[in-house]
């Protein structure tokens, strides 16, 4: 079989790398418009932050003599009928299966000034790929202000990396909360004072209306509000737009994006399909790259007989959930992270059972819906250990508590340790000697019987021959002993001498 | 006796003439002892530490107990044959043994040499492990031996030999850790399984350097606690997943040795590629842990490493990583860890899996693995072959190419074309190992069990004929510990009755099956061949000698000549690969094969307590360890056994795809509410192998004890669904 693929990016070399290891009969062509390697686009807002390596973003590729990558080679056209593509370079080839792994690219507002003939003036930019990213970080150095257009997960990655590294950083939203698709107005809230609290200034209801230059480079941008803000960077963050225009030119169905079915197919021509955000399937595409791997992986399953029946034990295919809208944002100081039902949704809806914690003195904020057992939405702000526990829940579909509330109030961890408990608290059953099961009674009645050093008890019981860890544990023992005895001691003569008195 | 003169060191201490210093008969840390006999009194000596590199004189209340099992009230004194009516009956030795040796030549002449398999253990001395290996390979000529290690040990060694060219478990002395700044621990829960090893844990404690990765808050886990260290508490099964994360950290933060990585390992570029998809945030929503956290870990790990000016830092694996269908590459993901920060092969840092069985090492050097021949060679390797033939006076042709390992050789016995007669030695594989329904299933099938053990063992009670054998205090030999250490195991008391070393009874049998000679029932004379045979090889023994280790000597192999002081840590020059670098390979993260679903969505995991080892045929017969840990439980967190409605005590019965079991529930809230824990060291009802998924890793044939998933309810007195106990016909 011969598979085509366009595009070299995360989902679509990740999508080949599966098919290869799987298949052994199959060969593959990938047509990538970038020269790069596929790398991780997802960190390149930690680039920017300065948490990660450029060096460390290469990802994995097939490593097979029946995978051929053209790197910097683009698709120009689609022939359905006689199967073909042509490339860049006029060369046309052919295919059995048709993957469009295209992607998306960073949606520019529309904003007076940002942009000449030769594209957007210097300071403003998209965060979208390495270049994108280098470009930021090259500019940090000289800047002292920026503004960062867009309170999506994106937006607020960067704004916190950016004022990590020194920047006065202004967040500019045009909805009236931050990230709307996935955050209710208390949620949305709490969030922003930890952003305040990192030196993030928060303007949400109003847009990026115009920009400014002096000498051809960015200096200031005024709001639609008349605000005007005086910046050495704008970072575009309103979201992304399917790249389908080629699709589209073959006259496959698209409307945001290139339009499939559960099967990843489109539904004009049963031996094209599209995974990643390029594609549009039935439950809507997220723009997270979870939902790319897990197509990717649906694809192969799909393609490759064997592993049908692997999959259908599949908790994602029991119930046809989408577990892999886990939305998290990256960075120090702020964390946020929603899953499934979240934000704004019809509470009263039946099945549902939601329970809400809201703490805003100290940033945190958990609202969790559970239906019929299953944990179906959560939202978490402002504390991870929460968070964390939830994503796994989620992701692994495991049974939540009879009360939802336990999940809020501790979730899966244990709840702090208590102190550890002094000799005096102790019962004479507990065991002080985990290596030897020597519970505290039977050290105090050596003690009684004699023993005034930690070796003379470890001989005469064993506690502290194991690990050694209790050791101190028995000298406290040993010292509690000797004092009780003490006062006991001093009790005879200071009652003789209170009936002297 | 030998340990009583000679200066004082820590292998031959001055002892009076009644006391011999010898080595703890359990697990693999293999503490030292002084026994002292006790002519008249109930037991025949007494057990008490002795100093020692590993243990410092400390012993776990296992040890302290370890004379019990001496006159266990069933210790088996004497051959037993089985009977028309399915009892067992009394023999002498000459019959037991002849009616062994006319049943294999009879089923052998019918079906082929390959219809008889051995089944060793890792608790067998060097001598047995090594005889018992050249037994089946030239005298019963079979390739079908394999060992209980296959449980233990097989994902570390396979893993370790793909890195390094080399399987020398830690690698360097234990005390090497109380030198470091951290030390990150991963499925193992030595707090409660080798007490005495805490103490090396004293100074990364010390200097808040201890990571334990466990869905447990175990003992190990508790010893982080009061910032001495972390614990991270990851969803059963996603240990690689936190392994991937902490080396995405390494990289991306500009953490590495990129001195090291450079001159001292191959496979950089595909590791960094692997892991760039195994960003925190990523990790997190898989394992449950925190991303914040797991970057605090690597930063941790990190500084303590010596390239970046830390005293150094230890990377240790333990069952409940490496026992997982994707094992070899669990541990592999380790390694890539320890090289990025350029631990392994250095003075003060490293990286080493923490060996379980007595003997794992040793036991897994010698010939008893379904491949390999003594000094850890490859029986596919025409040299290999040639100078064991020439060390056994045999001609290579004879030696057998390689078997299959432990659950294939298992699941094969008596179906078309498995072998139909198995002998079993030092190994409870009813107990021990996964799905043991159908061990038991599977042993039934067979037209001749032969077991040679100290007690009636539930293997035992399946047996055709039963051989009585010697143990610890009750013979001489040589076991290989944790650290590749090589120490004297000394005789202080003859075995009650009949019971006779394996040693002898091999020779017999193979003197009966028509080969004279080559079996001596002296250790030593065993060891020394077996050094003969290990020449060469990987792990060479050839300049070990009983005087030596009887001298006092510290040994630590590969040791090629009697001059050699042996080598305590191993890889500072190089690693044993054909160019000398340690070969980092990309791996990537899979879910268990048995994973959580609608119908069984709870993880179970399986392990060990403090009172009992493996499968419990010695400490579930001391009184004191039942007192302790009597029976068999489930441990759950408050939430679970809310929402299951169980309370402390109940019975609960667990079902799995493989089998049901039913335990009493301890309610904790040390374990994840996603988790239940089992200690496996029990048969019947409450064994949780029943339980257990005996699908393996690829590589090493490691089956996946360590998680599965199961379903829980509150169990119903007369419940006809609550299994029978395993007992004998």
């Amino acid at each position: 079989m011969k598979v085509l693929v366009i595009g070299n990016g995360m989902v679509g070399s990740r999508f080949v790398d599966e098919l290869v290891r799987r298949d052994p009969d199959v060969r593959v062509t990938v047509l990538g418009k970038e020269t790069h390697e596929p790398y991780n686009r997802v960190l390149l807002s930690s680039v920017v932050a300065g948490k990660t390596a450029p060096d460390s973003l290469a990802m994995a590729t097939a490593d097979s003599d029946r995978v051929d990558v053209l790197a910097g080679v683009a698709a120009t056209h689609i022939d359905r009928a006689a199967r073909t593509v042509t490339d860049s370079r006029g060369q046309r080839h052919s295919y059995d299966r048709l993957v469009f792994a295209t992607g998306s690219q960073a949606r520019i507002p529309s904003i007076q000034g940002i942009a000449t003939d030769r594209g957007l003036i210097p300071g403003v930019s998209v965060l979208k790929d390495l270049d994108d990213a280098e470009g930021i970080v090259a500019a940090i150095p000289k800047a002292r202000r920026a503004v960062v257009l867009g309170a999506g997960v994106l937006g607020l990655e960067v704004a916190t990396g950016l004022a990590s590294r020194g920047l006065a950083v202004t967040l500019v939203h045009h909805s009236d909360r931050l990230m709307e698709r996935q955050l209710g107005d208390a949620a949305s809230r709490i969030a922003t004072g930890s952003l305040t609290r990192l030196g993030v200034t928060v303007i949400t209801q109003t847009s990026v209306a115009h920009a400014r230059d002096r000498r051809g480079v960015l200096s200031a941008v005024t709001l639609t509000d008349g605000t005007e803000l005086l910046t050495d960077m704008l970072v575009m963050c309103a979201g992304t737009i399917p790249e389908a225009a080629l699709a589209r030119g073959a006259g496959l169905p698209c409307e945001r994006g290139i339009l499939v079915g559960a099967d990843l197919a489109s539904p004009a021509d049963s031996s094209v399909f599209a995974i990643g955000d390029c594609a549009q399937p039935p439950e809507g595409g997220t723009g997270l790259v979870a939902q790319g791997w897990d197509q990717a992986s649906r694809l192969v399953d799909q393609w490759t007989a064997d592993a049908v029946a692997d999959r259908a034990a599949q908790p994602s295919e029991q119930v046809g959930a989408d577990l892999t809208n886990v939305v998290r944002v990256k960075a120090m100081g702020l964390d946020v992270v929603t899953m499934g039902l979240s934000g704004k949704f019809d509470h009263g809806e039946r099945d549902l059972r939601a329970v809400r914690m809201s703490d805003p003195a100290i940033g945190r904020f958990v609202e969790v819906v559970v239906s019929h057992g299953l944990l179906v939405g959560a939202t978490v702000v402002g504390d991870k250990q929460c968070a964390s526990e939830l994503s796994a829940m989620y992701t692994r579909m495991l049974p939540v508590p009879s009360d939802p509330a336990h999940l809020i109030i501790r979730p899966l961890a244990s709840a702090a340790r208590p102190a550890a408990t002094s000799v005096a608290d102790m019962g004479d059953d507990h065991t002080v000697c985990q290596c030897n099961s020597v519970p505290k009674g039977r050290i105090v009645a050596a003690v009684e019987g004699g023993c005034g050093s930690v070796e003379d008890v470890s001989r005469a019981t064993r506690a502290g021959t194991g690990c050694g860890d209790c050791r101190s544990l028995v000298g406290d023992i040993i010292r509690s002993c000797a004092a009780a005895q003490e006062a006991n001691d001093a009790k005879v003569p200071a009652l003789a001498g209170s009936m002297e008195g | 006796m030998s340990a009583t003169h000679g200066t004082a060191s820590p292998e031959a201490p001055e002892l009076s003439g009644d006391a011999v210093a010898t080595h703890c008969p359990y697990c693999a840390l293999q503490c030292a002892q002084t026994l002292t006999r006790t002519p008249g009194a109930r037991l025949p000596l007494e057990v008490a530490g002795r100093d020692f590199p590993t243990n410092r004189g400390g012993l776990c209340q296992k040890g302290w107990t370890s004379a019990e099992v001496l006159r266990a009230s069933d210790r088996l004194t004497t051959p037993l044959i089985r009977t028309a009516d399915g009892g067992f009956r009394e023999a002498q030795w000459d019959e037991a043994l002849t009616l062994v040796s006319s049943r294999v030549e009879s089923l052998q002449a019918e079906n082929g040499r390959d219809t008889v398999a051995v089944f060793g253990g890792g608790g067998l001395t060097n001598e047995k492990a090594y005889a018992l290996g050249k037994f089946a390979r030239i005298v019963l000529r079979t390739p079908f031996i394999d060992y209980n290690g296959r449980f233990c040990m097989s994902s570390a060694a396979a893993a370790s030999n793909r890195a390094f060219g080399m399987d020398r478990g830690l690698g360097f002395p234990l005390e090497d850790l109380g030198g470091a700044d951290a030390v990150l621990i991963l499925g193992s829960n030595m707090g409660v399984t080798m007490p005495p090893f805490v103490q090396h844990l004293a100074g990364a404690r010390e200097r808040g350097g201890l990571v334990v990765v466990d869905p447990r808050e175990t003992v190990t886990a508790r010893l982080t606690h009061g910032d001495r260290g972390i614990h991270l508490a990851p969803v059963p099964g996603t240990d690689m997943v936190v392994l991937l994360a902490l080396t995405h950290v390494v990289l991306a933060e500009g953490l590495a040795d990129q001195a090291y990585l450079r001159e001292r390992t191959t496979g950089l570029d595909a590791v960094r590629r692997s892991v760039a998809q195994w960003w925190p945030e990523r990790a997190e929503a898989v394992c449950g842990i925190p991303a914040d956290e797991l970057r605090r870990t690597a930063r941790l790990l990190a500084a303590a490493s010596p390239s970046r000016g830390g005293r150094g830092a230890y990377v240790l694996t333990g069952r409940g990583m490496e026992q997982m269908s994707q094992g070899t590459a669990c541990v592999s993901a380790a390694i890539n860890l320890a090289l990025t920060l350029g631990l392994v092969g250095r003075h003060g840092s490293g990286f080493g899996p923490v060996t379980g069985q007595g003997n794992g090492q040793g036991g897994r050097e010698h010939g008893q693995k379904s491949d390999q021949l003594p000094g850890y060679r490859m029986i596919t390797d025409p040299a290999a072959r040639e100078h064991v033939a020439q060390v056994w006076g045999v001609n290579p042709d004879v030696i057998p190419g390689p078997g299959v390992p432990a659950v294939k050789l298992l699941d094969s016995l008596g179906r078309e074309g498995g072998p139909r007669a198995l002998f079993v030695h030092g190994s409870n594989v009813v107990v021990s190992a996964p799905n043991a329904d159908a061990v038991v299933e599977s042993l039934k099938r067979l037209d001749l069990l032969v077991v040679s053990d100290l007690v009636p063992s539930e293997t035992a009670m399946l047996a055709d004929v039963i051989l009585p054998v010697t143990q610890w205090a009750e013979e001489e030999g040589t076991m290989t510990n944790l650290e590749g250490r090589i120490i004297r195991r000394r005789k202080a008391v003859d075995a009650p009755g009949q019971a006779r070393s394996e040693l002898w009874i091999l020779g017999e049998l193979a003197r009966r099956l028509g080969v004279l000679g080559g079996f001596p029932d002296d250790p030593r004379a065993v060891f020394d061949e077996m050094a003969r045979a290990s020449a060469g090889g990987v792990a060479d023994y050839a300049g070990i000698d009983y005087d030596r280790l009887d001298a006092g000597e510290q040994i630590h192999w590969p040791c090629p000549d009697a001059r050699h002081p042996g080598t305590p840590r191993v890889f500072l020059d190089s690693f044993a690969t054909p160019d000398g670098r340690a070969r980092m390979v990309a791996v990537d993260h899979h879910a268990p094969a048995d994973d959580v679903r609608a119908d069984a969505p709870i993880h179970l995991v399986t392990g060990r307590v403090l009172q009992h080892y493996q499968s419990g045929a010695q400490t579930r017969r001391v009184d004191e360890l039942n007192d302790a840990q009597p029976a068999p439980f489930v441990e759950m967190h408050p939430l679970l056994a809310d929402r299951l409605g169980l309370s402390e005590g109940q019975d609960a019965i667990l079902t799995t795809a493989r089998g049901v079991a039913v335990a009493a529930v301890r309610v904790t809230e040390s374990i994840r509410p996603d988790t239940v824990f089992m200690p496996f060291h029990w048969a019947g009802a409450g064994s949780a192998n029943r339980l257990t998924n005996d699908v393996t890793d690829p590589i090493s044939g490691m089956p996946e004890f360590k998680v599965t998933a199961v379903a829980i309810a509150p169990a119903l007195s007369l419940d006809p669904t609550i299994p029978e106990e395993v007992s004998a016909p």
